[in-house]
């Protein structure tokens, strides 16, 4: 039993092609997981699969409609998350509920969900103020309302705490029933392994289809099996870093945050937090969704005022000489805000001139740039075009070009594919060892262990601090996941 | 030091020209939707009366009514006639707005006439339509008194008035409007163009990009006001000259103390627009808020109605309002040829309107952080 | 029927969670007509002008004080012509009378005496104010000084009423003229903004990917705004009618129908724009050039339509607010008039269907804009 057929499958986007002559099968009542590099195609084949999206030629059959022609019939029994999920702000958490509730035409009956969420408590709350996971299991459980026959997922685990994401997980398994067939894009490869059914697409093309499996028989493996059909990563020397230049600091500590607090009346959303991060050191700060990373992280950049205490960067105070303190500092924001309607090399050309490089040098720098992130062929595109994993290069392109010594970077890898994420990696690697200091967020715990020491945050305090070993050690765990999961628990317990 | 900022600044309001000029779309938006208008409203704003549609119900059919009727039919500003022969039809034609002027002649007209005794003729008008209707029978009386002083010979007594208007010798209303909707469109896409800047990047996100960078608030307050200065100075000089070309209207100011007052009278409005988007969260908000302020800012401003006849509380009012000293600058300037002391007069509120308008939006962008 | 009562009840909590939706339908009308009631006045518009007299004749000092007395007049004596322009120039006065020194001379032989009047032409409103107080209070202080008798009484006089305001009072009209304003405020602005803004902040690809149909969309946005519309609308009237006193000599059911008709039609501007262009600057943009700026200028509420050249009066005829303006001054100042009331009726029932087709086929259940 087939759930979706699509036989030969087309889509142009102008002169690019976004699907080609694709065809594929999705079996009834899996999960499929979708894999594929930024820009292959994964979101352009959902919505083409629902009827968002008008195929250029090809066949599709959905659940026996047509989404040309039946899509309002089609609609009606499938449940679909898109990337940005379009939650109501402005409504709260419950107001979203009914009017998504009402849109498929299910009743009130929303106690499950809540508790399922871990919402309950938040019903009344705006959605907009919700943090990013809450947001997700927002989104989902509107997605799952009505117990659609088919649900399509995309990346709905983007920017989500290890905890939250096994929520989510364990949120689709319960609440699906057997005959529910799941299309679930993700760049998570550790989740995609845990599904029925893999589908790697490159360019637009199914380049595996079969069981996870069968390909390696653990994530980690599959991991590699991925990249590997993907073109493989070679690792190579990081050229931004080779040609990264910039005045050795004479300062040791290059970042302090010192008692740092922020106070909404008597809720805390930030308790004295204080750390200090050496020269060359990747600092890692993580922490479920709505522990205050953000929060903290904006105060530490001065886009937030703390209620008190301070935050130093390069010995520069944040607060009293904030433009001195963040000529030193390259940021990078969780949300993609950079200017859409600029094409990414007039992003890059202001970023460059707004942080102090000289006209004569622009130009070098920023097809330097251009190159080593591989955004050569995306230039003359603008921003909002861009698939999300290409938005984070550009923005951690945008946040490297002036080589500050101190680099901010919130949640850089969310979204972005499992090659570019290895890539990334290498380059911040290749910074620290030259002497830049990096205070970043990740919700990849294989990505924590790359750090030299990592903070551990919830509710807005430090849990625990130390290097990656030190803290699996403290938790008795193997691997950085189940370090976290268990340190979280502990914290909860006292 | 000084490279670096100008560095910033420039590449700030590079990138603010881009997002607008990069867009055909938004390109053709801003410069044609002004244009259109300042096309079609230059045609349509007359005060000039025409086409008056006249009901007449002559009772008096006498040579002396014909002869006055006739006068009204060789008017150029009278266009079609009814002919009624009683009061209900009179009224009528005037309820379904058929005509914006009637014409009672009494039967006792001819007699009177004749006899030197004074004849009267009703001269009615439709009050529901503006002041249209007034300045209609406006010229119905002259040409009825026009016709009464034929009818006893010109009197050599009594006043020769000449009336001289100053700067527009034939009183040409277009000469006065088209100051006034250069002055309007400008306002309107000045604006909505600052009004939306900050709001529509707060909304995206983008603003707290900016912050982050080494740009300080003054930074971004030139980079965010002198963009949309630039695009409305274009246009208002754009509109200027079409109406010096096309509509042949004399501009008989100094081009400097022209192009220096209306630079700044557009930085006030640069300087409220930019205060109001640095308060909003949404756009919604933004433009919404311009409007609530653009109403009463261009009701004030004497363009419908003298300053000098407002309530004192309101003649107060008006020293806030930059779009006052806007129109006395654009039209003392282009039609009369302003000097210098009166320019300045007028130019220092609207210096401390931008100071002050400009000074609490670079505040508020940092107070916004939370 | 449930998918658009819940789009309904989102969009309504929308509106009041945002307070500008309420001031925008509120606060506005309230701050416009008082200023209309007390800051705009254009039926004795007093003005500052200059009186220069080169007579020294006590007769003719009797001109001079006339002027002083007038209500309407606010006269500043000048002694040399340099002085009135400096005057006029910086906007001091508005225009000068000047009467030379040969005035009464000339009158008391019984031939004409000349009169200077000066205006400020650049003020062509204020110019002609200028011009008929200085003729009437001329011609007023002639007839009534010993020189009447030389002069002949013209054998016919015109007589002026003014239909359905007969007291002159600017007011009654130019109130009724600031509801139909606000409705087109509400009626293009908010609503240009509101798909927009659904496609800039995402939430429209999930409204999408339900089995809503476009007919859902477009009525979950006319209906919440268009009771935004009527709400705002009757407070207006209220405000006029129960606050300001101006008269109402209609019908109430039929100025809300025909008022819902031209909110129909505004609504159809503001989501026409606003599902077209989806960015909420540019719709707004074009919201204020294509209908808000024409709802002022093309209505027939500054300028009469029949005066324009023939091309522009047949370009009137697709602008809703001159159908909705000749019909509010028309219930307002004279009552129902059948003949007025279809007419407008008919033309704003036209304009609404197409608009609201117009809307309708702008709206896509797919991102690509297809059907």
């Amino acid at each position: 039993m087939q759930t979706v057929t699509i036989k030969n499958l087309t889509k142009n986007f102008g002169s690019s092609v976004a699907i080609d002559n694709l065809s594929l099968n999705i079996e009834k009542g899996k999960i499929t997981g979708l894999i594929g590099a930024d820009g292959a195609g994964k979101t352009t084949l959902l919505r083409t699969i629902i009827g968002l999206l008008l195929a250029d030629s090809g066949e599709i059959d959905v659940l026996g409609f047509n989404p040309k022609t039946q899509k309002d019939e089609l609609n009606l029994h499938i449940g679909y998350m898109p990337q940005k999920f379009g939650l109501y702000e402005d409504l709260t958490v419950i107001e979203n509920l009914r009017l998504y509730a009402d849109l498929k035409g299910v009743t009130h009956d929303f106690d499950k969900m809540l508790e399922f969420t871990t919402l309950a408590p938040f019903q009344d709350r705006l959605a907009g103020a919700l943090s990013g996971g809450m947001k997700q299991k927002l989104g989902l459980a509107c997605t799952l309302l009505g117990n659609p026959e088919f649900l399509l997922l995309d990346e709905p685990s983007v920017g989500v705490d290890p905890i939250s994401r096994r929520d989510l997980m364990k949120m689709v398994r319960e609440m699906i029933n057997p005959e529910t067939t799941v299309l679930w894009s993700t760049a998570y490869l550790d989740e995609a392994h845990s599904f029925d059914t893999a589908v790697v697409i490159d360019k637009g093309k199914v380049i595996y289809e079969g069981k996870p499996h069968d390909l390696a028989s653990t994530p980690q493996e599959f991991e590699n099996k991925v990249i590997d059909l993907m073109g493989g990563y070679n690792k190579e020397e990081s050229l931004i870093a080779k040609n990264y230049d910039y005045k050795a600091p004479d300062v040791e500590l290059t970042v302090e945050a010192d008692n740092l607090e922020k106070r909404y009346g008597n809720f805390y959303a930030v308790k004295n937090n204080t750390f200090k991060i050496r020269k060359g050191e990747i600092f890692g700060l993580l922490g479920p969704n709505g522990a205050g990373k953000s929060t903290s992280f904006k105060m530490m950049c001065g886009l937030a005022k703390p209620t008190s205490g301070t935050a130093r960067i390069m010995g520069t105070d944040i607060i009293r000489h904030p433009a001195k303190a963040r000529s030193n500092l390259g940021y990078m924001a969780q949300k993609f805000s950079l200017y859409g309607s600029l094409t990414v090399r007039q992003n890059l050309n202001f970023f460059a001139l707004v942080y102090g490089i000289s006209i004569l040098k622009r130009k070098e720098k920023v097809d330097e740039i251009i190159e080593v992130f591989g955004l050569k062929e995306y230039e003359k595109c603008p921003a909002d075009e861009l698939p999300l994993g290409l938005k984070q290069r550009l923005s951690m392109a945008a946040a490297l070009i002036h080589n500050p010594p101190v680099l901010f970077l919130d949640e850089p890898t969310s979204g972005v594919d499992v090659l570019t994420r290895r890539d990334f990696w290498n380059h911040i690697t290749s910074l620290a060892k030259k002497g830049v200091t990096i205070l970043v967020t990740t919700h990849f715990m294989d990505e924590a262990e790359y750090c030299d020491r990592i903070s551990l945050f919830y509710k807005g305090q430090t849990v625990a601090v130390g290097t990656p070993k030190e803290l699996k050690q403290k938790a008795g765990a193997n691997d950085m996941e189940t370090a976290f999961i268990n340190l979280i628990k502990e914290s909860e317990v006292k | 030091m000084i490279r670096d900022f100008l560095r910033r600044v420039a590449a700030l309001i590079k990138k603010e020209f881009i997002t607008i000029w990069n867009d055909p779309k938004t390109k053709g938006i801003i410069i044609g939707m002004p244009l259109m208008q300042l096309l079609i409203f230059s045609n349509t704003s007359t005060m000039e009366v025409q086409n008056i549609d006249t009901v007449i119900l002559d009772r008096s059919k006498s040579v002396e009514s014909r002869e006055l009727i006739s006068r009204f039919e060789y008017s150029p500003r009278f266009r079609n006639f009814y002919y009624v022969d009683n009061e209900e039809d009179f009224k009528k034609q005037f309820d379904v707005q058929k005509v914006q002027i009637g014409l009672n002649i009494p039967n006792d007209f001819s007699r009177k006439v004749k006899s030197g005794k004074g004849a009267i003729v009703q001269v009615v008008s439709d009050g529901r339509q503006t002041n249209s209707a007034a300045i209609g029978a406006g010229y119905a009386g002259q040409i009825i008194a026009g016709y009464s002083n034929d009818l006893i010979g010109n009197p050599d007594t009594g006043l020769n008035i000449t009336v001289r208007h100053w700067f527009n010798p034939n009183l040409k209303y277009k000469w006065y409007i088209l100051t006034i909707i250069v002055s309007m469109l400008s306002l309107v896409t000045t604006l909505i163009l600052t009004s939306l800047s900050i709001a529509r990047e707060r909304e995206l996100g983008t603003f707290d990009q900016l912050i982050v960078s080494p740009l300080s608030s003054f930074e971004i307050l030139l980079g965010k006001s002198i963009p949309p200065l630039c695009i409305a100075m274009a246009l208002t000089m754009i509109m200027t000259g079409i109406i010096i070309i096309f509509f042949k209207i004399p501009f008989v100011g100094s081009v400097l103390l022209f192009l220096v007052s209306m630079t700044i009278s557009l930085l006030a409005i640069v300087g409220v627009g930019l205060y109001i988007s640095a308060i909003s969260n949404t756009q919604q908000q933004a433009i919404l808020s311009a409007m609530t302020f653009m109403m009463p800012a261009v009701l004030l401003s004497g363009f419908i109605s003298p300053v000098e006849d407002m309530p004192l509380c309101l003649q107060y009012l008006t020293y806030l309002d930059p779009v006052r000293f806007f129109m006395v600058l654009s039209r003392g300037i282009f039609l009369k040829g302003m000097g210098i002391s009166d320019v300045i007069a007028n130019i220092i509120p609207l210096l401390v309107i931008a100071s002050i308008t400009l000074t609490l939006a670079s505040r508020t962008f940092k107070r916004k952080l939370g | 029927m449930k998918i658009l009562i819940a789009l309904i009840k989102k969009e309504i909590k929308q509106i009041l969670r945002d307070p500008s939706s309420i001031i925008i339908a509120f606060v506005l009308p309230f701050i416009s007509i008082m200023i209309y009631m007390y800051g705009i006045n254009l039926d004795s518009v007093k003005i500052t002008m200059g009186v220069k007299n080169d007579d020294n004749s006590p007769e003719v000092a009797t001109l001079v004080k006339s002027f002083g007395h007038s209500k309407y007049i606010n006269s500043i004596n000048y002694d040399n012509m340099e002085d009135i322009k400096t005057a006029v120039l910086s906007s001091k006065i508005k225009g000068a009378v000047v009467i030379p020194n040969d005035f009464s001379t000339k009158l008391s032989r019984g031939e004409k005496a000349d009169l200077l009047v000066i205006t400020d032409g650049s003020e062509t409103n204020t110019a002609n104010y200028v011009q008929s107080y200085a003729t009437t209070i001329a011609n007023q202080w002639l007839s009534s000084s010993r020189f009447s008798r030389k002069i002949k009484r013209p054998v016919i006089t015109a007589e002026s009423r003014t239909w359905y305001n007969p007291d002159l009072n600017s007011h009654y009209f130019i109130v009724p003229g600031s509801i139909a304003i606000t409705m087109t405020l509400i009626g293009i602005l908010l609503t240009s903004l509101v798909v927009a803004r659904e496609w800039e902040r995402g939430t429209m690809e999930a409204l999408l990917s339900t089995s809503i149909k476009p007919i859902h969309i477009v009525l979950g946005k006319y209906i919440p705004y268009f009771v935004l519309g009527m709400m705002s609308m009757a407070f207006n009237v209220f405000l006029c009618v129960g606050i300001f006193k101006i008269p109402f000599r209609g019908n109430y059911f039929i100025l809300f129908v025909v008022s819902g008709l031209f909110l129909f039609t505004s609504l159809g501007i503001g989501l026409t724009v606003s599902s077209k262009l989806k960015n909420q600057f540019l719709s707004s943009m074009v919201a204020m050039s294509l209908g808000f700026m024409p709802a002022l200028m093309l209505s027939g509420l500054m300028y009469p339509i029949n005066s324009m050249p023939e091309f522009f009066q047949h370009l009137t005829r697709i602008i809703p607010p001159r159908y909705y303006v000749s019909f509010i001054e028309s219930e307002f100042m004279a009552g129902t008039i059948p003949e007025i009331v279809i007419a407008n009726a008919v033309f704003l029932t036209i304009l609404g269907c197409l608009l609201f087709i117009a809307v309708y086929t702008n709206t896509s259940t797919r991102l690509d804009g297809n059907k």
